[in-house]
């Protein structure tokens, strides 16, 4: 196949390996447009340009010896804010955690560093990764870099806003329950959301721990294989990691003939424009022509992954925020009689509506009286659905869906109605529920020219087969034009 | 639907060492209510689904028991203004 979309990480490195630029001048040009263009889309809420500036000099010193990069060296790039990195105030976009400094890196970050990958800065996110629009962080939301009265998505929708305004050439993001393959579907660019137990999570602020993951936000799925390996890697201070067990970078080929994709109907039941439909089929007959098997059936469970999703993960990160005391670190209130009305103000003060409502239904579903109706009762529907899919990849190696039933939501949208805001995650909470991977990739526009995003999952640790089917028809079209900003030049 | 009181709310939330002010008791009570009756739509499902603790049936992975240095407490204490006589403060009430 040859190839039609080649890699934004590989291009930027062979520039710098030709001596067509410096790492100093490829990053200053991404800092340059940071600061005049980061207003209108609020990626980022912190730009570190001297860390970057530090890491750039050091890519040009081993490339004036004639040095080979690594992978990802020299390549400007940004971390979600709920992503720990030593020295470099982390929030998670709440107030609870401003001013903030973690005194470690995540692991994630540790290993990048080591191949020098040029951090331009934080991205904005929903307080505690909780949200659909980014419109929960106390920085202000982040704008669509294709039509700036929509959201970016969420929760990491600056990473996503970063890499579609070409203000990064990629991001690191999060995903529990859709937070990177949402707002990759609304700005039009690719999110891969691994394996649970692919990539480490220790240093990545916790949310939900059973379903939380760390994953790229890119510009093509070729990116996003590279990250995907550099970042897949076993962690001794992580015992549910075990890393990749196949590199994929080397191995997309886009071939795919005789590859058996599923469709569940289920999935598409709650498509809420036509614009969505009919680029989901398209893709489908992409996928038919090139020789793909298209295998039909039905997973009836869906129908509960999202009640399961919102009862895990908020009894989950009811227990995660129990650490916010304001004793150790971050926000802490001012004035206070005794230790429990200091922990009281300084939770009640530092934390976002959102973010207090989940700490309530996280505490009442395991409080006594309900633990059986709503927690324990979850958690074994939770293994229903896992079964669910491990029959269907019996049938298929690969399912498509939809990421989100629409295109991005007009800003202000997620702040009406939580349930209405909650089923939009439709599509995207069964992948963490079974713990599988899945990847979002842009497959066409609606009529304001919003992106709409293919979703592809795939069976656990199977992440190869997954991009490269990504991959295929990833170089089948053009399907959501570049955005003109940022560095869209390189 | 599953009824939810403002005793119920004001409860969970003294649980959750969170305050809940008067004005805000309200709203706060109907948005939990309607989304515990979206969370208890898990109920109309029949009692077949078995007891379940594990995704992908994962194994821990572990690693040597070996002694590494920890963090100084210098460092630690960063985050509170360098702490006072190493210790994290909190302000001294009768």
């Amino acid at each position: 196949m040859e190839q039609k979309k080649a890699g934004l990480i590989r291009r930027l490195q062979q520039k710098m390996e030709n001596k067509e630029m410096s790492c100093r001048e490829l990053t200053l040009e991404y800092l340059k447009a940071i600061e005049q263009e980061n207003s209108k889309v609020n990626a980022y809420v912190l730009a570190t340009p001297e860390t970057a500036l530090e890491t750039a000099d050091k890519v040009d010193e081993k490339l004036a010896k004639g040095e080979k990069l690594l992978p990802l060296e020299g390549v400007p790039m940004t971390l979600k804010d709920n992503i720990s990195t030593d020295g470099i105030e982390t929030t998670c976009c709440s107030k609870i955690l401003k001013g903030y400094t973690p005194i470690y890196d995540a692991s994630v970050w540790a290993a990048m560093k080591k191949n020098n990958a040029v951090l331009l800065g934080k991205t904005n996110m929903d307080e505690f990764a909780m949200g659909s629009s980014s419109e929960n962080s106390c920085f202000g939301g982040s704008k669509n870099p294709h039509h700036t009265g929509h959201v970016a998505g969420g929760s990491s929708g600056g990473g996503a806003a970063a890499v579609s305004a070409n203000l990064a050439a990629y991001a690191l993001g999060s995903d529990t329950g859709g937070s990177i393959r949402q707002p990759a579907s609304f700005c039009g660019v690719v999110g891969l959301k691994p394996t649970y137990g692919a990539v480490s999570r220790y240093g990545l602020i916790a949310y939900a721990s059973s379903l939380d993951q760390i994953g790229p936000i890119t510009t093509t799925v070729e990116d996003a294989a590279a990250v995907f390996d550099a970042i897949a890697i076993p962690d001794p201070m992580d015992s549910t990691c075990r890393g990749k067990t196949q590199n994929t970078s080397g191995s997309l080929n886009g071939k795919i003939e005789g590859l058996r994709i599923g469709v569940a109907k289920e999935y598409f039941d709650g498509i809420k424009q036509p614009e969505v439909s009919a680029a989901l089929e398209n893709a489908i007959r992409t996928y038919e022509k090139a020789g793909v098997e298209i295998v039909s059936f039905s997973l009836p469970v869906l129908k509960y992954a999202l009640p399961v999703y919102y009862i895990l993960a908020c009894a989950e990160a009811t227990s995660n925020l129990g650490r916010y005391d304001g004793i150790r670190y971050g926000y802490r209130t001012e004035n206070y009689n005794n230790i429990n009305e200091m922990i009281c103000k300084t939770r009640s003060e530092g934390f976002g509506a959102e973010v207090k409502r989940r700490i309530l239904l996280g505490n009442y579903v395991l409080s006594s009286g309900y633990y059986d109706a709503y927690y324990k009762k979850a958690q074994n529907l939770r293994g229903t659905i896992v079964k669910a899919f491990h029959s269907a990849f019996e049938q298929c190696d690969v399912i498509l869906a939809p990421t989100v039933p629409t295109t991005a939501f007009p800003e202000g949208f997620t702040g009406q109605d939580q349930v209405e805001t909650y089923l939009t995650d439709i599509c995207t909470v069964p992948v963490n529920i079974a713990g599988l991977p899945g990847i979002s990739i842009p497959c066409g526009t609606d009529q304001k020219g919003l992106p709409i995003g293919l979703q592809l999952i795939g069976n656990t640790f199977q992440e190869q087969t997954l991009l490269n089917a990504a991959y295929a028809f990833e170089q089948s079209g053009d399907y959501v034009p570049r955005v003109n900003m940022g560095v869209s030049a390189l | 639907m599953a009824a939810v009181t403002k005793e119920e709310i004001l409860k969970i939330a003294n649980l959750s060492k969170l305050w809940v002010r008067e004005e805000e008791l309200e709203s706060l009570t109907h948005d939990m209510g309607e989304i515990i009756a979206f969370a208890n739509t898990i109920n109309s499902v029949s009692d077949s689904a078995e007891e379940f603790d594990n995704i992908n049936n994962l194994s821990n992975v572990f690693r040597p028991d070996e002694v590494i240095p920890s963090y100084p407490r210098e460092k630690i204490l960063q985050n509170v203004n360098g702490g006072e006589d190493g210790y994290f403060p909190v302000k001294k009430r009768s």
